[in-house]
Parts: C-alpha cells; sequence; structure tokens
C-alpha cells in the first residue's frame, strides 16, 4: 500500500518528469490540457498520454513579468512553467475553459512558444441553454478532429469507446475510495486522497488503475482503522491542489476529512461518461451532467447550486463543519462565495473559510483558526442532542460509489 | 532632464486647465440624459424592463419596444457621479471579495442591497445614494452576452440569484477567436465564420426569449431600420476617427470616451446620426484650423486598458499638462461597432453577430495585439499608457504582450494601476512618476535623433 501511494504522490508532485519518462518509454505522444472541462478520453484514444497542467511548487520568478499579481496562483504558476520551459516535454496544450485568467495564460505560452500548439475549443458555458448539448457535442467533434490532425492519426468510435471505458473504471474506483473514506474505512488521508486523485489526472491510466485495483484490494482486506476526530468536509479549490501541508494542518488540529468537492477530489471523478451512447455525446453529457452532480462556479446553470450541492453532501457524508479553501484572486469561487457563506448560516452549519496563496501560506495563523475551529465545532456538538446533529443521507449519488 | 510640466499635472485642479475637450460632445450629453429620463420612466411607460450584460446589444431591445438597463453602464454612471463607494461596502457587505469585477460588485451592491436598505428605510430617499437607487427599474428579464470574460457571466448568475431566480435569464455565448487554424486573421478566417453563425443563432433564439417574455411577436423589420441609424452613427464615428491622424489631434481619447455610450447603449436613432455628424464636423474644422485637443501637442499617447471612470477628467487634464494627446485607446478604437461595414440591413444579424465577437479582448492575443500596433503607426503613437485596472481580468490579460510587441516597435510604454470603478486601486504618485520618467526617455530620444 505505501509502495502504491508513493508512486501515486511522485506521479502528482513531479508530473511533466513523469510524462517524459513516459513518452521516452512508450515513444508516445503528451497532451497537456488545462483544467476543468476538458474530455481526456480524445487525446487518450489517440495513442497520447493527457495530462492535466498542474500548478508548480516553486516561487514564480519567470513568469512574474507575464501575469499580474493579482491572478491565481495557478494561472502565475502555469505561465512561470511555460516560461521556464518546461512544457517542451508537451507535444500540444488543449484549452478553451471558460474562465478569464486561464485564456490570458495561453496567449502568454503561445507568445513565448509559438511553436507549441494549443488546440483551443470552448464547450458552451451556459448549460441551461437549449443548444447547450448539440454545441457542445459539436465542440467536442472539433476537438476530435484537431488532435487527430495534431498527432496525424484517426480516433475511431472503438478506442474511443475503450478510453471511455478505461477513464469509467478509474473514476469508480476512486469513488470507491471515497465511499469508503465516509464509512471511516479508507483510512486514507487527505494528503493521500490528493495524491490518489492528482496522479490519476496525470499518470497513465491503465497503470493508474491497475495500481488503484490493488490499493483497494488491500484497504478492503485491512480492519477498520479507529475514528480519529472531527469529521469535516473540504470545498473550493478549483484547478488547483491544495497545499498538503495544508491538508496535513487540517488533520493534525483534530479533524478527518470525510468528503470533498475539492477539483483535485471528489469534483474530478464526480461522474462517469455514458458508455451506451455514440461517443462524441456521451462526453457532451458527461460535461454537462457533472455540473448536476458537483457545480462548478464557472459554469452557468440555473439549475445547478454549488451551496444546495454542499449543504447535501455535507449531510450525506456526515461531516460536522465545512472548510472551504479560496484560492486567492479565483473570481468564479469569489462570486458564489457569500452564497455558500450563507446557506451555511441558514443550515447551521459551521464554515470556514481559509484564503490560499500560491507564494507565501501563513501557515501557523492557518493553524491557529483551525484550532478554534475544531473547538467550536465540538463545543457545539457537545451542546446539542444527539438526535440533532447532522444526519447522514444515503443518496443517489451515493449509488453510483458502489 | 526634469519635465516641467509634472508638477502642474499634480495640480489638475489649477484653474488653467489644458485639454481642449470637444464641444459637440455636449450635445452627446443630452442624448444620454434622454436616455436615462426614459428608462427611469420606463415602467410608468408600461414598458418590460431588461437587464444586461455584455455587448452591446440593445438594438434587439430597442426593436422590441423593451427599456434596458446595462450593468457595466449603470456602474459606471455611479462611478462617474462618486457615488459608488456605497454601493460597493454594500456588496463587500455581503461577502463579495474586493478582489471581483468592480462592476459587477457595484451593480450587485447596489441594485440589491441598497435597494433594499432603501425600501427598509436604512438610506434616505432623498441622498444621492437613495435617488439614484430609487431610479433604477427593477428587471423583467436579463440577458448576459458576454464576449472572452467569464465574470461577466458569472456576475449575471448572481445577479439572477439574488432576484431568486424569478427573473427568467438567457446567455448568449460570444466565443473567443483564438485563431489556431491555418487560415485565421484578425475578425476572418473559418473560425470566424463558424462563429458569425454559432452567435447568429443564439441572438435569433434571444429574440424568441424576448417574444416569450412580453407576449409579442418579433419586429424584424424594426431591426434593421434601428441598425440602419446604428450603422450610420458607426460609420461617422470611425470617419471621424481617421481624421485623429492629423497631428496636432483634433480630439482625444477622452473626447471618445465620454461618446462610448452612444455606441454602446443609446438608441438608434436619426438624433444619434446627428450628433456624429455634428462630432465629426468639429473634428474636420479643428483640422483646417491646425486646432488641436492638447494645444501644444508634443506626444502621442495610446491608452490601453478599461477606463478608470472616476479618473476621466482628471486623467485627461494630466496628460494634457504635460502636452500629451492621448489620440486612441483600445476600449474606443476596438470594441464598438468597429466593423458598421459587416451589417447587412436587409438581414442584419450576421453582421451584429460579427461585430459582437470583434470586441478586442475577445480575440487572440497575436491578432489583438496586430491591431494595436496597426491603429498605433496610424496615429503616430510614441508611448503607451497601460491601466492595469485591477478587477478586470479580461483587460489586464494581455497587457504585458502588448508592450512587448510596442517596444519592439520603438514605442514606449508605463503601466499604472487603477480600476474601472474601485478608486481605492487608483495611485496617483505611481502614475506621475512614471509619465515624468517615460516623457523624459522620449525627450532624450528625441534629443538623439535630433
Ligand atoms: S477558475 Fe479560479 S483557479 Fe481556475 S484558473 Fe480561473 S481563477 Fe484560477
Ligand atoms: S472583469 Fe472587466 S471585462 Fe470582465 S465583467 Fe468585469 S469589467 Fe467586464
Amino acid at each position: 500500500m505505501r509502495a502504491i501511494l508513493e508512486s501515486f504522490a511522485a506521479a502528482g508532485a513531479d508530473s511533466l518528469g513523469y510524462a517524459a519518462r513516459w513518452k521516452a518509454e512508450h515513444g508516445r505522444p503528451v497532451i497537456g490540457s488545462f483544467p476543468m472541462h476538458f474530455p481526456l478520453e480524445l487525446a487518450h484514444a489517440a495513442g497520447a498520454l493527457p495530462i492535466i497542467i498542474q500548478e508548480a511548487e516553486d516561487p514564480i520568478t519567470d513568469g512574474e513579468g507575464a501575469v499580474f499579481s493579482f491572478y491565481c496562483g495557478f494561472n502565475r504558476s502555469v505561465a512561470d512553467q511555460a516560461l521556464k520551459g518546461r512544457f517542451k516535454v508537451l507535444d500540444g496544450i488543449m484549452f478553451g475553459d471558460h474562465c478569464v485568467q486561464l485564456l490570458g495564460t495561453a496567449d502568454v505560452i503561445r507568445w513565448n512558444d509559438p511553436d507549441m500548439p494549443i488546440i483551443f475549443e470552448q464547450p458552451v458555458s451556459s448549460l441551461d441553454m437549449a443548444w447547450a448539448f448539440a454545441e457542445t457535442r459539436q465542440v467536442y467533434a472539433h476537438l476530435k478532429q484537431e488532435i487527430e490532425e495534431l498527432l496525424g492519426v484517426v480516433i475511431t468510435d472503438d478506442a474511443l469507446r475503450a478510453s471511455i471505458s478505461l477513464f469509467n473504471r478509474n473514476r469508480q474506483l476512486i469513488r470507491r475510495l471515497y465511499a469508503l473514506r465516509i464509512e471511516g474505512r479508507a483510512g486514507l488521508t487527505a494528503r493521500e486522497m490528493q495524491h490518489v486523485v492528482k496522479s490519476s489526472m496525470v499518470m497513465d491510466r491503465a497503470e493508474h488503475t491497475a495500481l488503484l485495483e490493488a490499493l483497494l484490494a488491500e484497504i478492503e482486506a485491512s480492519p477498520p482503522p479507529a475514528p480519529q476526530g472531527l469529521p469535516v468536509y473540504l470545498s473550493g479549490h478549483l484547478c488547483q491542489a491544495p497545499k498538503l501541508e495544508l491538508l496535513d494542518a487540517v488533520e493534525q488540529t483534530g479533524m478527518v476529512v470525510v468528503g470533498d468537492d475539492l477539483y483535485h477530489g471528489y469534483r474530478y471523478i464526480s461522474t462517469d461518461v455514458p458508455e451506451d451512447e455514440e461517443p462524441l455525446a456521451a462526453l457532451a453529457h458527461w460535461y454537462i451532467g457533472r455540473n448536476a452532480n458537483v457545480p462548478c462556479p464557472t459554469r452557468a446553470d440555473g439549475d445547478a447550486d454549488w451551496d444546495d450541492f454542499l449543504i447535501r453532501d455535507i449531510r450525506r457524508t456526515g461531516a460536522k463543519g465545512l472548510i472551504v479553501l479560496v484560492a486567492k484572486f479565483c473570481e468564479p469561487h469569489m462570486y458564489y462565495f457569500p452564497e455558500i457563506m450563507e446557506a451555511c448560516d441558514r443550515e447551521g452549519i459551521l464554515m470556514l473559510k481559509l484564503e490560499t496563496e500560491h507564494d507565501s501560506m501563513p501557515m501557523e495563523a492557518f493553524k491557529t483558526r483551525l484550532e478554534t475551529f475544531v473547538e467550536v465545532a465540538r463545543r457545539r456538538l457537545a451542546a446539542t442532542p444527539p438526535a440533532a446533529h447532522v444526519q447522514v443521507e444515503r443518496s443517489d449519488a451515493e449509488q453510483q460509489y458502489q | 532632464m526634469q519635465n516641467s510640466n509634472i508638477s502642474d499635472a499634480r495640480g489638475v485642479h489649477s484653474p488653467t486647465l489644458k485639454s481642449n475637450r470637444l464641444k459637440s460632445t455636449r450635445i452627446g450629453s443630452g442624448i444620454v440624459h434622454d436616455y436615462w429620463s426614459d428608462l427611469f420612466a420606463a415602467k410608468d411607460s408600461g414598458k418590460k424592463v431588461v437587464w444586461y450584460n455584455g455587448t452591446y446589444i440593445p438594438p434587439f431591445f430597442q426593436a422590441h419596444d423593451v427599456a434596458w438597463v446595462h450593468g457595466e453602464a449603470w456602474s459606471a454612471y455611479l462611478a462617474a457621479r462618486h457615488v459608488e463607494g456605497d454601493a460597493q461596502s454594500a456588496g463587500e457587505s455581503r461577502g463579495y471579495d474586493r478582489e471581483l469585477c468592480s462592476y459587477a460588485r457595484t451593480h450587485i451592491g447596489q441594485a440589491l442591497m441598497d435597494k433594499k436598505d432603501l425600501q427598509d428605510g436604512k438610506i434616505d430617499p432623498e441622498s444621492p445614494r437613495g435617488m439614484a437607487i430609487s431610479q433604477l427599474p427593477m428587471p423583467d428579464m436579463i440577458v448576459n452576452a458576454y464576449p472572452y470574460c467569464s465574470s461577466g457571466q458569472q456576475w449575471d448568475e448572481m445577479i439572477y440569484r439574488l432576484f431568486d431566480k424569478r427573473v427568467p435569464i438567457f446567455h448568449v455565448n460570444v466565443p473567443m477567436l483564438w485563431g489556431g487554424r491555418k487560415d485565421a486573421q484578425y475578425l476572418a478566417g473559418s473560425e470566424m465564420d463558424d462563429k458569425v453563425a454559432y452567435v447568429s443563432r443564439q441572438l435569433r433564439a434571444m429574440t424568441e426569449f424576448l417574444s416569450e417574455n412580453t407576449g409579442r411577436k418579433y419586429d424584424w423589420d424594426r431591426l434593421s431600420e434601428v441598425m440602419s441609424y446604428i450603422k450610420k452613427s458607426a460609420e461617422l464615428r470611425l470617419e471621424a476617427m481617421d481624421l485623429c491622424t492629423a497631428t496636432p489631434s483634433p480630439a482625444s481619447f477622452f473626447d471618445w470616451i465620454v461618446t462610448i455610450a452612444h455606441v454602446n447603449f443609446m438608441p438608434g436613432t436619426q438624433r444619434l446620426v446627428d450628433f456624429f455628424e455634428v462630432l465629426k464636423a468639429e473634428i474636420a474644422q479643428r483640422v483646417a484650423d491646425g486646432e488641436g485637443a492638447v494645444p501644444d501637442e508634443k506626444y502621442r499617447f495610446f491608452f490601453d486598458g478599461m477606463m478608470n471612470w472616476n479618473k476621466v477628467g482628471w486623467l485627461a487634464e494630466k496628460f494634457a499638462a504635460n502636452n500629451a494627446c492621448v489620440v486612441a485607446g483600445r476600449y474606443t478604437h476596438m470594441s464598438f461597432w468597429q466593423e458598421p461595414q459587416a451589417v447587412n440591413l436587409a438581414d442584419p444579424v450576421p453582421g451584429m453577430a460579427h461585430n459582437y465577437l470583434a470586441c478586442p479582448n475577445n480575440s487572440g492575443a497575436p491578432y489583438m495585439i496586430g491591431e494595436i500596433d496597426r491603429l498605433c503607426d496610424k496615429f503616430k503613437i510614441d508611448g503607451m499608457v497601460m491601466h492595469v485596472s485591477r478587477t478586470c481580468r479580461g483587460m489586464t490579460n494581455s497587457q504585458h504582450l502588448i508592450v512587448d510587441s510596442a517596444r519592439k516597435h520603438g514605442r514606449a510604454a508605463l503601466f499604472f494601476e487603477g480600476d474601472v470603478a474601485d478608486e481605492s486601486f487608483y495611485k496617483d504618485e505611481l502614475l506621475n512618476t512614471r509619465l515624468e520618467a517615460m516623457i523624459e526617455s522620449l525627450d532624450s530620444r528625441r534629443a538623439m535623433v535630433a
């Protein structure tokens, strides 16, 4: 189990290094994708290794003069990596998500490396418009064609179905881990859960899936770990993984994470691509459907509310508090945060907001706030009769864990 | 060499103002004034009201006889009257972060939080703040049609939620023109063709949305008629802008800024056409007389970035005090009905879509910057004034690249910080110092050439 988790951690920490080794070994291309809504299955079906481009750990230096300091850490880091020449391993980048900051960063990459092929396709961002499905299918058809042209291959329906099936299997296994986590049987720390998901964004999916199966088998065969602390829910952090020391701090202050909607978490693996329909239509349905499962603030969707989802999911997982991780300058998150705050107030859910930055993290101050949060939550729990505690609800969504 | 005008620039309140603003813009103010008066009376005259954000779609509303409130314009209206601060505080008190688009914060804060406080008697209805809020008619429909900037879409989603999803909303996606295809050019090529068709389909669907929510059939002939005035006005405006290649420039960026409203959200009427006729005639006369917008024009600048609405007069004087004419800008010269020739009055929708896609932010950097460089050559620009509008990533995205290109073309450049509608981000001292440095470097360059 340790060895598997270590290999996940290593791939996640140095995704471009992993990609370079994979490329040398397999002699096949690597395609980078910006978060958060691109179907990597298309690049996989073309024989490439698709990876989600990650924020790097190192301080922003070269990127300082390319992207202003009031942009989110992910954008600044991506520009910095591009200017440091780190993306040379990539045979192309695909992007087109609906975040204005990412659109600018992609242009910074193109400006500084005009030879890097960048495929741009923009799926419909207002999901409740009548044409969202048809137009998105069209966008994906075009994306497929561009990947084919870039890599000089034809993506057959059979290959695409096989990729969809492999990716679904991978997501299902991670969701199984999530279900075990709610039951208190996963025995993985928040840091380890991030290793699992982050590596699934960058590793060879067949390799990752095989390792996941082995990991799950071990976990399921092990005795359940002893209860570890106050159950809490982590929300937020789009595009970029929360820093590991922050996740550690949550646990070190007496909490255990039982659920999350992080992009480097449940958001990424929430939804499968339907396997019983024409593959491009299936991908379009996946794109629209996942917003119903875990609403994303970068989409416009009158039928889905992030705050409603959060309240439901907090109840489902049995969390006794919510920690919202906001990446500083992340506009979509800043727009929706007041909704979440008010929903928590309304529902009596204790909430703590921590604003994170790429370069400087006031860890000591965060720890103090986390300690206070735990204390308040414990006092509240002690003052409330057990029957009034937040109920663990088993929802339809949870059925798909099984 | 210390530039002697710099200290004057700080003292912009001195009685001797140097900028020579166009007189005909006063006629334009009348049009804007009447638009707001009509809007404030819209409900009384039985009109439905649509709130919209993004590109200049009012001809669609005008043709259907509904009143329209442009969220950005409303925020700019408040900022220009210096009553935006309370609205922003109201937004902040609900948890909207100060780093969010200040247009959005002003609009959300003022229209909703302040509105509620007014109803609850917490704001004096006779105060400027109270007067501004009580006038704004609440929406019967919301339309979002924001090119490029995701913040624009999220802003309207918030408005939709703050009205408890009771007001129907419609989104027009105006996708970015990345320019990755082999045949890509600025506003041309197969990507442009595909996206014009896509946006046109949505605009037609938007007219159905308007019909559904008013119970009236959409009047396409009326749209053509409205567009005939808009098209003519846009042509006159571009012709007048072209006259500013003259030295000294007869009009400045700040004159164009105060006529943005006219090509952005004023009704398409003969009165609008007449205004641009008069404006063009005044500019032509100035060219004939050798009269400049800055009397002793010595430097010609390009303004990049969103306008700093609470600083329009201040900035106009600051540059004029330094004998610098800001001749053109991305916001004024690339953003509104820039391509009137694309509009076919017999079937205006595709040409309108073409213009909406032409929002400069919406074109990939190499294409947008190519166009900026072309304009700078045309208007004989010496230096770039880059307004880094803190909360507007839509316009700050490519500014480093714009400067990179400008420098390659031998132009000087400065960055200054500010914002569209949040005064607290503006740093006057920084601008003074940087302007001084840029002027010094231009002077020494000229001395070397001489
Ligand atoms: S969605 Fe947020 S985290 Fe992602 S790129 Fe945009 S601003 Fe950054
Ligand atoms: S950030 Fe700028 S472009 Fe975006 S909605 Fe605000 S003002 Fe408009």
